[in-house]
């Protein structure tokens, strides 16, 4: 049997593609242009709802585990932290958050929320806050924070490490009830991923004037979407059936 | 542990792969959701060598394929997404395959060591060539007399002399195997004088006029898209080493004479139960594999946790020595011309 094979033709890379290199230094973004501004109202008054979202969020949550009230009453007070620190982000930049597109952008994944609290259905809580949101928002933090002015670099910077532990403690609690939450968790899954990934495609020129590729925001939020729910304890065939939903 | 990065050869293999291997939604996507998806750890091994030394290593898809290869920030992010992954998984050596380290080196991604919240430690990361470097150098000294040729009088062509393979590959061939004549290949003038300069020898030509004068050719460039080549030109007969990335040399020159062996394969003594070499469309997938994914298993086995190879022109002869006796200490060959040559030339 002969040892060589063939190999199909494959892009190869020239010497002329090497010298584009110079397009990968990051380069920042015109922070005072109105077209920055204008997209920055809308991106920042998501990202102000969000965190107030999360904040009520964990509140609610610690309603239907009272014995974890304390607990979520801390992360909830986290998230206020971070509403302030992004509304000083806008007011830095001499911009008026959107908040009535804001609330509107936020709305469904809110009903989804608020319906599962009123049926007490913790699986569902935890999956649209602590991990889906807090997946969406981990991502576009990092993103965002390779591209944000020097003010708003800062602050991202620090709340995304405490995004960490909001993902972590949904997590720790869903796998610790992995056994019986299961189903609702695919279930939960399969009716807010859309809703996600619409969001994401809502936003996606206006992150796009802020240099945030759509592309590595999708990335960046599947990457922090399966950490988690292999943290969960779910194994790589289920998570790809489960992220199945993000493209239906 | 130590972990392989690798990538499919090409879109539709990558979707067919991932269909397999029950990855439904990346399968069904688009190239841009293939841009969007994450790396996957997709296979555990275990793996026993020669003298018994049993080791345990990983496989991770990167989810690049060439097709991304225009897209300068999906290309890197891929590359970086992988490494980190790697990392997170606590895997002690890791080697690039592929475009990985091309991609790596090329996009001076050693500025990007920051990838989220992970510092990425280079110590945990191998480029393979040290050993990739070796296999070629005797593949060329194993190979050639089968063919008639005799390295001592004969002309070597090196293709992409002064990268971090080619400077090694023409160092041993230099100072180890004696070959008559070194015919120095690249692109940028000046780095070839230096590397004459370093070899003390060698003669600097253009790919043109080096190749009717050798009598072997070592590629670790990839294939210029418009060569051209007269093959009547060339020497007969030639031995050449296709050790770039990817391997179509054959499609241009195999032949009448011209005997082109894949070069930086090699064929471990028995079965490994993993999948995974079937992408790199390995003749043999559960014993081929690249040099450079050996490097990781046998830093492995020798446990030397380190980034063996890494940067350029760093690669020494005692670095190839070292990886070479563990090569075939742990059970490694380097892959061979096919039998039924011998007769033909005998």
């Amino acid at each position: 049997m002969p040892h060589i094979v063939n190999f199909k033709i494959m892009p190869t890379l020239e010497s002329t593609e090497v010298e584009v290199n110079n397009d990968l230094v990051p380069c920042l973004p015109d922070f005072t242009s109105e077209e920055y501004k204008d997209a920055y109202s809308r991106i920042n008054a998501i990202v102000i709802e969000g965190e107030k979202e999360a904040h009520d969020n964990y509140l609610s949550i610690g309603n239907l585990i009272p014995d974890k009230a304390d607990e979520l009453k801390k992360l909830a007070i986290m998230e206020l932290k971070h509403m302030k620190g992004f509304t000083a982000c806008g007011k830095n930049l001499g911009v008026k958050a959107d908040m009535p597109f804001a609330e509107e952008f936020f709305s469904r994944l809110h009903g989804n929320f608020q319906k599962a609290f009123e049926e007490e259905k913790l699986t569902t809580c935890f999956l649209i806050q602590a991990i889906l949101i807090e997946a969406f928002a981990i991502s576009a933090y990092h993103v965002y924070i390779r591209v944000a002015d020097p003010f708003a670099k800062k602050i991202t910077e620090n709340v995304v490490k405490d995004e960490y532990l909001h993902l972590n403690y949904g997590q720790e609690w869903l796998k610790a009830n992995l056994s019986t939450c299961k189903e609702e968790l695919m279930k939960a899954n399969k009716e807010n991923l859309p809703i996600i990934k619409s969001m994401l495609d809502q936003v996606a020129d206006d992150a796009e004037s802020l240099d945030m590729d759509k592309e590595e925001l999708m990335e960046e939020f599947m990457i922090a979407y399966q950490d988690s729910l292999l943290e969960i304890g779910l194994d790589s065939r289920e998570i790809a059936r489960m992220a199945l939903a993000a493209l239906v | 542990m130590f972990g392989l990065i690798g990538h499919s050869t090409s879109f539709k293999d990558a979707r067919q792969k991932a269909m397999d291997l029950g990855y439904d939604h990346i399968a069904e996507g688009d190239l841009d959701v293939w841009c969007s998806a994450p790396p996957q750890l997709v296979e555990h091994v275990e793996i026993v060598s020669a003298i018994g030394k049993r080791i345990e290593g990983a496989y991770i898809d990167s989810c690049f394929v060439p097709e991304m290869l225009t897209r300068f920030k999906t290309a890197r992010r891929k590359v970086l997404n992988a490494m980190e992954l790697a990392q997170k998984k606590g895997i002690s050596i890791t080697a690039l395959g592929g475009f990985t380290s091309i991609i790596f080196e090329n996009f001076n991604l050693l500025q990007h060591r920051q990838v989220r919240n992970t510092t990425l430690n280079w110590e945990r990361f191998t480029t393979g060539n040290t050993h990739t470097a070796w296999v070629i150098c005797r593949q060329l000294e194993m190979n050639a007399p089968r063919l008639g040729i005799d390295l001592k009088k004969a002309k070597v062509a090196v293709v992409g002399a002064t990268g971090d393979i080619g400077s090694a590959v023409c160092r041993w061939l230099s100072q180890r195997t004696g070959v008559h004549e070194l015919l120095l290949v690249a692109r940028q003038q000046q780095p070839l004088k230096d590397l004459q300069q370093d070899l003390q020898g060698g003669r600097v030509l253009s790919l043109e006029e080096a190749l009717p004068e050798a009598d072997a050719v070592v590629w670790v460039a990839s294939l210029p898209k418009n060569l051209e080549i007269d093959k009547s030109n060339l020497r007969k007969p030639c031995l050449m080493i296709d050790g770039g990335y990817p391997k179509n040399l054959d499609m241009k020159f195999a032949g009448s004479g011209i005997h082109v062996l894949k070069g930086g394969i090699v064929e471990f003594f028995t079965d490994i139960g993993w999948n995974m070499m079937a992408i790199a469309e390995m003749e043999i997938p559960q014993r081929q594999m690249f040099a450079c994914f050996a490097e990781a298993m046998l830093l492995e086995f020798e446990n030397c946790h380190t980034n063996f190879s890494w940067g350029r022109n760093n690669i020494t002869l005692e670095k190839m020595d070292f990886i070479g006796e563990a090569s075939l200490k742990h059970g490694f060959s380097v892959l061979g011309l096919q039998p039924d040559l011998q007769a033909v030339y005998a």
